[in-house]
């Protein structure tokens, strides 16, 4: 008898810690999250680039986060201020201890740059992405839901910026002038690398001139994911970059157009590789408009025509 | 300038319809169930197939209940019969109720600084009230507005055509015309919403107040509509009192909003003009502002079927068939008159529907139904636009 109830016990608590033993590494499967739909340490968050999408139906219990209003500030440019930051963690009921789960569409652009600015605010290995993205979960026809799931607002404070993370101009000129070690890894579209484009189609925050800083190597971000959405494994995502000349030995930056597109590869080179990499938020719009900066620029395209 | 020859008449006795009118009509539905299984099959066009449904399904009730703005107001102007008009508020009342249960669900608090996503909530400012008396002046030169002339399209009308062309160059002026127009009166408009500054509940009440007080002095006016003889000659040959087309299309707003966005008839008219005034180097280089708000957007799509422009053909087609079912599809060679009718009534609809960022269905019915003043704004400007421009037309005549 008291065997039998051991052994129920024994049997419960396996099955409780199953989940949280299966979600080691930065990344969660779809089938993982939807095993961890009612586990109360996981909050699920949504960031999605296009309006109405979350609302319309969602992973069942995710909150919800509007890229440009919540993760960056709306006046001047800069990600979200630390006040601004911590009110949005409380609101959405994330602790020290709770295993945040992002997830958007556009290729998990948006909830990448999520997991950076949730990293330079000190919350890394409890965040994590869900891989392949909304795109994934809705091609595997798993449920959504259009309910708000109130939380719990939590009292966790968060410290000041963490500046490793985040690249400035000054380090991509000191990388670009070779007087700081690191490789810069632009990961816009090989148009855009050689300046035959100075923004992709149909873009509207241009820089007026053309090419990309000197040294930097290209691999568009696309490269490091599967049909599917999902991240190409840690073997293939090694040999992609060691091509380029990435090893890991030497920091990194990562950089596109304004910093959400590169927060992609900065999360399969920090998060999957494991190795050090900033993410150049100012990207090209900075760059590409700052006076006196050298540039490279191949296909030689000038401003206004040439 | 009136139009005398529709609305009040009741041309088919019940189920009187020749018979190859009947089939024909048949034909066109099952044209556009083909047209849903074809769309069904991908699930990455789940947002075009629910437009056809919902494009079917309004262009249905707008000619079964003939729901033609221009025409219930003027019935009530010229001739004080209140019938439309209760039809109208009643759209209004379900689909404010619609939208605060989904708005309630999407966005729980209302009083932060978001607004729900892309509910018609423009800003409020002299720019949507002359595009309203502007849009209201167009629907009485042209005999009706946008919408009523899509479905009037598919009963045969010889002026709408003329005047869905005539729109799209009134949107192309009212791009022209954008710039110095969004600086000197749109940029600094606040944008307003009812619910931010009520609650839901307390908007919901001021407008439900509103939309019965306005409806209690109209039903004294109230008289009985003629009954149809059997159910299947009331829902396919005679108008439907225009009340059952209100609770109709109140639902199908608030279904749109839920699954794909706001009803609105204008987003595809507007962005093609766009694209074709575009190619032609007609526009600025930059239209200031206005992809950011919210209403019925132009911006240039690449796709060759939009979620708009599937429902708007839905729309034309299924008006079509439920006027070849009634037997009211009765095209006719078009006249001068016609013509000039269309297409002067139709820039000026097209101008005020770019400049208000919808017409009667986008700004006033979504705007209204979504709690947004700019709404209110647009549709009693329009009203006095149709007003106005009756008491000029009676004065010419008595001249």
């Amino acid at each position: 008898m008291i065997r039998t109830s051991l052994f129920a016990v024994a049997l419960a608590v396996a099955f409780a810690a199953a989940p949280a033993a299966a979600q080691e590494g930065p990344l969660v499967t779809t089938e993982w999250l939807e095993k961890n739909l009612d586990n109360p340490k996981v909050r699920i968050v949504e960031v999605s680039v296009e309006p109405g999408v979350y609302e319309r139906g969602h992973v069942p219990g995710a909150q919800n986060v509007v890229w440009h209003t919540d993760l960056v500030e709306v006046v001047n440019r800069d990600i979200a201020s630390r006040d601004r930051f911590e009110a949005l963690a409380r609101r959405l009921g994330i602790g020290r201890d709770t295993t945040v789960v992002l997830y958007g569409d556009n290729n998990n652009w948006f909830a990448a740059w999520g997991a950076w600015v949730f990293e330079v605010y000190g919350l890394r290995d409890n965040v994590k992405l869900l891989d392949g993205g909304r795109k994934k979960w809705e091609a595997e026809k798993r449920p959504l839901e259009n309910r708000v799931a109130a939380v719990e607002p939590s009292s966790i404070v968060i410290p000041e910026p963490n500046a490793k993370v985040r690249a400035r101009l000054a380090d991509v000129l000191a990388v670009v002038k070779q007087e700081k070690e690191g490789t810069i890894v632009d990961i816009r579209s090989p148009d855009e690398f050689s300046g035959k484009l100075i923004a992709p189609p149909g873009v509207q925050e241009l820089a007026i001139r053309a090419g990309h800083m000197p040294g930097a190597v290209n691999v568009p971000w696309g490269r490091a994911v599967n049909e599917d959405g999902t991240f190409k494994s840690k073997e293939e995502l090694r040999k992609l970059y060691a091509a380029a000349g990435i090893d890991g030995t030497k920091p990194l930056i990562t950089t596109c157009r304004i910093g959400e597109r590169s927060s992609h590869t900065w999360f399969a080179l920090t998060r999957l590789l494991g190795y050090e990499a900033a993410n150049y938020d100012g990207s090209w719009t900075e760059y590409g408009n700052t006076v006196g900066v050298p540039i490279a620029n191949p296909a030689g395209t000038v401003w206004g025509g040439k | 300038m009136m139009d005398a020859k529709n609305e009040t008449a009741l041309p088919a006795t019940a189920l009187g319809v020749a018979r190859g009118q009947r089939i024909a009509a048949a034909g066109v539905a099952a044209l556009i169930v083909a047209a849903g299984v074809a769309l069904a099959s991908s699930p990455d066009t789940q947002a075009l197939t629910l437009s056809l449904a919902f494009g079917a399904l309004f262009g249905f009730v707008l000619q079964r209940a003939r729901f033609c703005f221009y025409c219930i107001w003027r019935d009530y102007i010229v001739a004080r019969d209140p019938r439309g008009m209760l039809g109208i508020l009643t759209a209004l009342a379900v689909g404010l109720a619609g939208y605060t249960l989904v708005f309630g669900a999407w966005l729980p608090d209302p009083s932060g600084t978001r607004l729900p996503p892309d509910a018609h909530i423009g800003p409020v400012g002299p720019a949507v009230a002359l595009a309203g008396l502007v849009f209201g002046f167009g629907m009485a030169v042209s005999g009706s507005c946008l919408s009523a002339h899509l479905y009037r399209l598919g009963e045969g009308s010889p002026v709408a055509p003329f005047a869905l062309i005539g729109a799209m160059l009134g949107f192309v002026f009212g791009f022209l015309t954008w710039n110095p127009i969004y600086l000197a009166w749109v940029s600094a408009s606040p944008v307003l919403w009812l619910p931010r500054h009520l609650g839901y509940g307390g908007a919901l009440a001021a407008a439900l107040a509103v939309l019965g007080l306005v409806a209690l002095s109209l039903l004294r006016q109230w008289r009985p509509s003629p009954r149809a003889e059997t159910p299947l000659a009331a829902i396919f040959v005679d108008r439907w009192p225009t009340w059952i087309g209100g609770l109709a299309i109140g639902a199908i707003g608030t279904a749109t909003y839920l699954r794909v966005a706001p009803l609105g008839v204008t987003a595809e008219i507007g962005a093609r003009s766009r694209a074709a005034a575009n190619t032609l180097g007609l526009l600025p280089e930059r239209l200031e502002g206005l992809d950011q708000f919210r209403g019925c957007a132009t911006m240039i799509r690449d796709a060759l079927l939009t979620p708009n422009g599937v429902f708007v053909m839905a729309l034309v087609a299924a008006a079509f068939a439920a006027a070849l079912a009634a037997g009211q599809f009765q095209p006719r060679r078009p006249t001068f008159r016609d013509a000039a009718r269309g297409l002067g009534g139709g820039v000026l609809l097209g101008w005020g529907a770019m400049t208000g960022l919808g017409c009667t269905i986008g700004t006033l019915l979504s705007g209204i139904s979504a709690g947004a003043v700019s709404g209110w704004v647009f549709g009693f400007a329009a009203y006095g636009g149709v007003w106005l421009a009756l008491a000029v037309s009676r004065r010419l005549q008595r001249a």
